[in-house]
């Protein structure tokens, strides 16, 4: 017993150093995807209300572009609102708006805080929007903000469609260029051409079909492959990216729990 | 040491920290290029603690940035990674024990170890977080480059601050 102790002493500082790397990798392996905690992330309020003063202070200085931006998008809402109004289906989307308080664009792993949360009835896999079309997905919600996962992250998976014939694909992102993403499973008997426009396919809840992705920037197959290599350029332009919507299925717990009684 | 020099650590810390939230990290410049001047008060923190204490400040600090960054745990690993490092890579840069007293700056060690000691350092905090970050040798060209030109930024941080302290 005295010589453990000894040993335990005389490499103590080791066994420290030790201890606090493996807590650091276990910390690293649970939030590896993305970070799961909103009190230990952006999402925290501290945090975040210090990103907050730094985008006000950005804000300043893009006022012009975003005004003229935000008036283009009002007036294009007001006539959706005015065409639903009409319809009066019930449909049961609701749009929640919100502004980014803090965001990277040129990581592997990207990532969004918006000043919105659960209080604002924000909740996991709500798909987020701007006027120009797909931004990302909610991941993580705190009280008052929350962190989104947008397309321009690795772990990213988005099920889409071509807007012209309905073909699904899988829009993923290389880690490269926030311009662009790719679309993946799309099988080469399919007619694709530069300029197609790639909209939301409508299967996963967090968003409606219909919402637009992105562009066909060119396209490509490998000799044998079944498949094709197809760049996209994406709608939203994330490095001006500033205010967003994000969208509130209300029938989204139904949809979930059909899904897993399928499971 | 005595607690106001302590203060005055602390005091450096809380505007690194500023400056790295508020313009090291807007800035983003290059795509590949995200210096981490934060270990600029790891590396300089002199020598007086205990090798345990050490290596907790290192845990704390790379904590608190990994909350700014959404990356909990991947600072940790390499503060504390370099802490636990500099102590042993000191005394293997300086020969004469005796020069080295617990303060680490240009005036104590010379410019040569100085160098020497925050490019190692800085190369592996940074090698480290990328690599960690990425999670995969699939990124490695892009973790390589990414490293060297984010620790050029950092290493002129430190070295341009260690000259202005010494004028």
């Amino acid at each position: 017993m005295r010589t453990l102790l000894k040993i335990v002493q005389r490499y103590s500082n080791f066994l420290v150093f030790l201890a606090l790397e493996v807590a650091a990798f276990m910390l690293i392996s649970r939030n590896n995807a993305y970070p799961r905690s909103s009190m230990f992330s952006t999402a925290n309020s501290f945090i975040a209300w210090q990103y907050e003063q730094i985008s006000a202070i950005g804000d300043y200085f893009s006022l012009q572009g975003q005004n003229e931006a935000l008036s283009k998008e009002n007036a294009e809402l007001r006539n959706r609102l005015s065409e639903l109004e009409a319809q009066l289906t019930g449909d049961s989307i609701r749009y929640k708006e919100g502004k980014v308080v803090q965001m990277t664009t040129k990581k592997l792993h990207n990532y969004l805080t918006i000043n919105r949360g659960s209080r604002d009835g924000l909740v996991r896999g709500q798909g987020v929007i701007n006027g120009d079309g797909v931004v990302g997905i909610v991941r993580t919600v705190g009280q008052k903000y929350s962190i989104v996962l947008p397309l321009i992250n690795t772990h990213t998976n988005l099920s889409c469609r071509f807007a012209k014939n309905d073909y699904v694909g899988i829009l993923q992102w290389d880690g490269k260029d926030c311009r662009f993403a790719q679309l993946t499973d799309v099988a080469t008997h399919i007619d694709v051409q530069p300029g197609d426009t790639i909209v939301t396919s409508g299967l996963s809840s967090g968003f409606p079909g219909g919402i637009p992705v992105g562009i066909v920037e060119n396209c490509s197959r490998k000799e044998g492959d079944s498949y094709y290599t197809i760049r996209i350029r994406l709608q939203v332009d994330f490095k001006r990216l500033r205010y967003i919507e994000v969208v509130q299925n209300m029938n989204m717990n139904e949809l979930e729990e059909l899904r897993n009684g399928l499971d | 040491m005595d607690w106001t020099s302590w203060l005055k650590q602390f005091g450096r810390y809380i505007g690194v920290m500023l400056l790295q939230v508020f313009l090291f990290d807007q800035l983003q410049f290059f795509g590949l290029c995200h210096p981490y001047i934060y270990v600029l008060c790891l590396l300089m923190m002199p020598i007086t603690l205990r090798h345990n204490a050490d290596l907790c400040i290192g845990a704390v600090a790379g904590l608190v940035m990994d909350l700014f960054s959404n990356s909990l745990g991947i600072h940790m690993a390499a503060c504390v990674l370099i802490m636990f490092v500099r102590r042993y890579l000191l005394s293997f840069l300086i020969n004469e024990h005796d020069r080295l007293n617990e303060q680490i700056s240009l005036r104590a060690i010379g410019l040569i170890a100085l160098l020497e000691y925050t490019i190692i350092l800085v190369l592996l905090h940074h090698g480290l977080i990328f690599l960690l970050s990425a999670w995969s040798w699939h990124y490695i060209g892009m973790v390589i480059l990414e490293t060297l030109i984010s620790s050029i930024v950092t290493v002129s941080v430190i070295i341009g601050f260690n000259a202005l302290r010494y004028r």
